[in-house]
């Protein structure tokens, strides 16, 4: 796929997207760098704004299977995963699928499943399968699974385990719309939800294409180089109980990937993986009990590690007489 | 602030304390005086600037400008504007006052008048330590370093002082110095702030913590060990001891108590008192004579084969009869004059012989216990000694020409002159060299020039007080052979030659001509001192006599007089021939050395017309060189900066797309840029970008923009022109910049570096213009990056020894006793 086909295609997703979500540029297109970098979201953010519109509308987007799962406490595994069922007419055991069965799978308010059902979704997010009594079934591809969650109501929810976190790509806030952008949010929305009308501006086979573009950005060993020591630094940071995992930093060369074709680039940037630090990262790592005194979230950590570490090049370190900036 | 000003009228005290030992140095105190107003101007300055709250720069300037005020003042000798202010020709004149100072330190032996020269160099110098000592004490509260300047005070004193210096004048300066150690140590305890006692009862700051008997007792032993003890020890010159056991050591090393002549060795004597350092002045002598030759005191003429020796001499006592007249001797044509001295002999020459000049006719007030040796021409006593003496004489010159002396017949082989005077031992080397050197000569006068003229610089000969004294047959071998000698060994080594050759010759002792310290009433008055005591050679000419040659390289001796029949042969007109009639160009009498007093002095020289030149002060020079090489050093960082801004972009301009292979626009929406596609030209143009980039970070950090290492290229540019509000032609410029430096880092092919050359450009010219003045005379002067460089690689080389070192020690504790044996 070339550079302009490329950007064309992209560009229409980021607007068709933006018909919905007004002035979240810049999350829109981290939640089509996820896609892209074949990887899940995980969008977190207080309740109403805008975190399943944003989700359902880059599925809608997308002229593929789109499921939604509405995570209740009383959702089960295998309503995810799918399950055999007796059928009487072969005499047989048959595999009737779960919701994950799709390419573009939402995940609403996933925190209020129970950690059995959330559990459900480990293997299949990051093996891209299903295995339910010993057969396995391959899922399709693109596969992404867009989950939303409410970080501030605590009652009745189970916060997801460090497994199933470190699963998800990125985990993004939408925050707040500006009063310009509310304002038109309130013209648009008042007389139709503008998600009934969106119309599929992109499918699945064009996706596999753009996934197999963004794999082909070049990635240079200074900026993997980077990438390491991003990771390496939320190991060893004291304020850290639990750094990122080696997935942590696969995940962020790829979502970088990612970015940067969608700037058009067709090289990563250690701008690319700064942007990208905190939301590929901060969800994964623990602080502290010390940290968590300080009130120091885990967004300030990773934030603070992006400004301190020096930038690897790929020349001889050092020929600047660097000082810190005042 | 209070305490402050204290500290520092305390500092200006001390400064003058210290200064105390000089006063050996001067007769009078007009220095002191002089300096406690400088001092005093300065102090007063410093706690002005200081209560209008100048920075310690600020300070140290005000009191530099007073202090040259205050000179201009005391000085200045009417070469200033109103009295007090400098002009440039103030500048000029100090100049020459320094010059000055240089040459009367040479010329006058302590305690000395208050001359202007030397006044002005001690006011100056008193001044720049009163500077020092305040800075030091007050602006960076570093007292204790104002010991060095007070040391380079004290230095002087022991500098000039031979022999021994009181030790008194150092006490008073060491206890202005400890006072000042106090001062600003009770200072620094007062400022901790009010002392509370353990009842909650708060202590007065003038009352003293329990502690401080202790310590007061423990300073008072403390400066007692340190005064006392050296005092008492008996290699201190002034030792206590050494006070008691007798005189120490007096001048008078040549003569070894009471004796003959002949028990004086004055070839020891003359090079060890060649060898002070200080001048001593040893005789004054009146003459009529306008251009005296060497006064002569003592003659060697007995030859061994360990060198010249003195006889005992013999002659009637002095007074009693008539001096023989060389009048009375056939003249031949030799001119004689008859001239009147007057000698006043100083302590320090105590000798069992008198000084005179060739050749004495008659004398007055000299005691009968002193007789005259006709032979020899020395005036020697057997019982006196000359020390403090004065008396007067009469005496003949006599004037030869070249031509008078070449009539001059050899002595006949049996002759006893000749056999007496010409006794060598036999050196196989000399005999040839002389061999050699009076092949071509007739006369004995040919032969005598032959060799004399053999002791040129032309032939290598040089100057040199270091060698070893003697004039033994080894030692002369050794001195043809090295060729570098002093007086006595040129003396000698002539009359060995000369001996050698067949002609009786001896070697005389005496002073040079010396330094004329006046003229009245056509009676020129030289004053003597050691660098004029001087060996020469004297050679017996059949109805002449002895006739002196000086063979000496007349410019390393002052006062050394050429004659018509001895020319000065160092001198290039002067053609080593012996025919007669032209030996001396313009040759109108006795030649002298014009340079007075500076005897001994290997710095001068001879001009191009052969002229002795007075030797210009050297200290100018050290003082250039010093300056040009604070510049060099101060300019280094701005050479560098600039040569490697140069080679960048040097190299980024002559970079041509050509050079570097196909060029494709190969980003979208960016028209313009420009991509190298051939691997080849990829490296080169990734190695242009980092260049460029470096130059950009360089020339931020020289902006005292700040950089930051972890930055990407992208938001270094960003942050640049958000701060710097770049205008729009240097905003793409750098954005140009950083594009090119990421490309070439991270990606797979990078831009065309042709345009980045005219973008540092222009983000300079922007910064240049827009910087404050300070920044900008910074970043072209003194560069931030080149020394923020050197600064981290001096930081990086000492924590890297640092950390060795420490390594160095965990390692070696492995071997630490009580660790091994608690093993075991």
């Amino acid at each position: 796929m070339s550079a302009e086909e490329f950007s064309a295609a992209t560009e229409a997703i980021v607007a068709n997207i933006e018909q919905v979500i007004e002035g979240k540029t810049a999350t829109v297109r981290l939640a089509l760098a996820v896609l892209l970098a074949e990887g899940h979201l995980l969008i977190e953010d207080v309740p109403g704004v805008g975190k399943t519109k944003l989700a359902k509308a880059l599925a809608r987007s997308i002229d593929c299977s789109v499921r939604r799962i509405q995570f209740t406490p009383d959702l089960l595994p295998s309503d995810v995963t799918g399950v055999n069922v007796y059928n009487q007419e072969n005499h047989d055991f048959e595999f009737k699928p779960g919701a994950v069965f799709a390419n573009l799978v939402v995940g609403d308010e996933i925190n209020r499943a129970s950690p059995k059902t959330q559990s459900a979704l480990l293997e299949c997010m990051e093996e891209r399968q299903v295995t339910v009594d010993g057969v396995t079934y391959p899922l399709q591809t693109p596969f992404m699974v867009i989950a939303t969650q409410n970080p501030i109501e605590m009652e009745g929810t189970y916060p997801l385990p460090e497994a199933q976190r470190d699963r998800f790509t990125a985990r993004i806030a939408m925050g707040y719309p500006d009063a310009k952008a509310e304002l038109a949010m309130l013209d648009v929305h008042s007389s139709q939800d503008p998600l009934d009308v969106l119309t599929a501006v992109s499918d699945a086979a064009t996706v596999r294409r753009m996934i197999a573009t963004v794999r082909d950005v070049h990635v240079s060993d200074a900026v993997k180089q980077y990438a390491i020591t991003l990771v390496t630094a939320t190991r060893e940071s004291p304020d850290l109980r639990l750094g990122a995992s080696p997935r942590a930093s696969l995940q962020l060369l790829r979502t970088a990937k990612a970015i940067a074709a969608l700037e058009g680039r067709d090289y990563v940037l250690p701008d690319d993986l700064q942007a990208l630090a905190v939301p590929v990262m901060a969800h994964r790592i623990i602080p502290t009990a010390d940290a968590q005194l300080a009130r120091r979230t885990t967004d300030a950590i990773v934030a603070d590690m992006v400004h301190r570490l020096p930038i690897p090049t790929d020349r001889r370190s050092g020929t600047q007489p660097y000082e810190r900036r005042r | 602030m209070n305490n402050r000003r204290n500290l520092g009228f305390i500092a200006g005290a001390a400064t003058i304390m210290s200064a105390v030992p000089l006063a050996g140095i001067f007769q009078h105190w007009t220095w002191m005086v002089q300096s406690i107003f400088a001092v005093g101007l300065i102090t007063a300055t410093a706690t002005g600037v200081r209560a209008l709250r100048g920075r310690v720069a600020t300070q140290g300037l005000a009191m530099f400008l007073v202090l040259f005020l205050t000179l201009t003042l005391l000085f200045s000798n009417g070469h200033s504007l109103l009295g007090f202010i400098p002009t440039p020709e103030t500048v000029a004149y100090f100049g020459r006052l320094l010059g000055d100072a240089g040459t009367q330190i040479r010329d006058n032996g302590v305690p000395v008048e208050d001359l202007s020269g030397l006044l002005f160099l001690t006011v100056f110098g008193i001044g720049v330590v009163g500077i020092l000592t305040d800075l030091f004490t007050v602006g960076l509260r570093r007292p204790a370093l104002s010991g060095l300047p007070m040391l380079a005070i004290y230095a002087v004193p022991v500098a000039v002082f031979p022999d021994s210096v009181s030790i008194f004048p150092f006490m008073i300066g060491a206890v202005g110095y400890l006072w000042l150690l106090v001062a600003d140590n009770t200072d620094r305890v007062r400022r901790f702030g009010r002392r509370f006692t353990g009842d909650g009862r708060d202590v007065d700051a003038w009352e003293s913590s329990p502690l401080t008997s202790a310590g007061r007792r423990l300073a008072v032993v403390g400066v007692l060990a340190a005064v006392v003890l050296p005092v008492m020890v008996p290699t201190f010159s002034t030792s206590v001891f050494d006070s008691f056991g007798g005189e120490g050591n007096g001048p008078n090393r040549g003569g070894n108590g009471k004796g003959g002549p002949a028990t004086v060795n004055l070839f020891a004597d003359l090079a060890g008192r060649l060898n002070q350092t200080s001048v001593q002045d040893l005789v004054k002598v009146t003459t009529t004579e306008g251009d005296p030759y060497y006064l002569k005191f003592g003659v060697a003429d007995e030859l061994t084969s360990s060198g010249f020796k003195t006889r005992t001499p013999s002659g009637q006592a002095i007074g009693s009869a008539d001096l023989p007249d060389p009048n009375q001797r056939p003249s031949f044509g030799v001119s004689r004059e008859k001239y009147t001295a007057q000698v006043q002999i100083g302590k320090n020459f105590d000798m069992p012989m008198l000084p005179v000049y060739a050749e004495p006719v008659s004398t007055q007030k000299i005691g009968s216990d002193w007789a005259y040796d006709p032979n020899m021409g020395i005036v020697f006593s057997l019982r006196s000694r000359s020390g403090g003496r004065s008396y007067q004489f009469d005496y003949v010159r006599s004037i030869y020409t070249p031509d008078e002396l070449n009539s001059s017949p050899e002595l006949s082989a049996d002759n006893a002159l000749r056999r007496q005077y010409t006794q060598v031992p036999l050196v196989v080397e000399v005999n040839k060299l002389v061999e050699d050197l009076t092949k071509n000569a007739k006369t004995p006068y040919e032969k005598v020039r032959a060799l004399y003229d053999y002791f040129s610089t032309r032939n290598g000969f040089r100057y040199s007080l270091s060698t070893v004294e003697g004039t033994s047959g080894q030692k002369i071998v050794d001195f043809l052979h090295n060729k570098t000698g002093f007086c006595e060994q040129y003396a000698a080594a002539l009359a060995w030659m000369v001996r050698t050759a067949g002609i009786p010759a001896r070697v005389a002792f005496g002073f040079t001509r010396g330094s004329n310290v006046r003229t009245e009433n056509g009676q020129n008055v030289y004053q003597l001192t050691n660098r004029n005591l001087h060996a020469w050679t004297e050679v017996y000419f059949e109805g002449f006599g002895w006739v002196p040659f000086d063979a000496t390289p007349s410019t390393y001796v002052a006062g050394s007089v050429a004659s018509d029949w001895a020319p000065d042969v160092n001198r290039p007109t002067a053609a080593p021939s012996v025919s007669p009639g032209s030996v001396v160009p313009g040759g109108g009498g006795d030649d002298v050395n014009p340079r007075g007093d500076n005897n001994h002095d290997p710095n001068a020289g001879l001009d191009a017309n052969g002229q002795p030149i007075t030797p210009a002060p050297v200290w100018p020079w050290y003082l250039l060189g010093g300056v040009v090489l604070v510049i060099v050093v101060l300019s280094l960082p701005m050479l560098l900066r600039r040569r490697l801004r140069r080679r960048r972009s040097r190299q980024v301009k002559a970079s041509q797309a050509a050079d570097l292979g196909e060029v494709v626009g190969a980003v979208p929406d960016q028209p313009g840029v420009m991509v190298i596609v051939s691997d080849s030209g990829a490296d080169r143009a990734r190695e242009l970008a980092h260049e460029a980039w470096d130059e950009l970070l360089d020339t931020l950090i020289d902006f005292r923009v700040p950089a930051d290492a972890a930055e990407t290229p992208r938001t270094a540019v960003r942050r640049l022109i958000e701060q710097q509000e770049l205008p729009a032609e240097a905003a793409t410029g750098a954005r140009q910049l950083a594009m090119a430096e990421e490309r070439a880092r991270y990606a797979r092919t990078p831009l065309d570096p042709e345009p980045l050359s005219g973008s540092l450009r222009a983000i300079r010219r922007y910064l240049i213009s827009t910087s404050e003045w300070r920044v900008r005379v910074y970043a072209v002067l003194m560069p931030p990056s080149v020394t923020a460089r050197w600064r981290l690689a001096f930081l990086d080389g000492v924590s890297g020894t640092a950390v060795k070192l420490s390594r160095m020690r965990v390692w070696l504790s492995r071997f630490n006793p009580r660790r091994v044996f608690s093993r075991g």
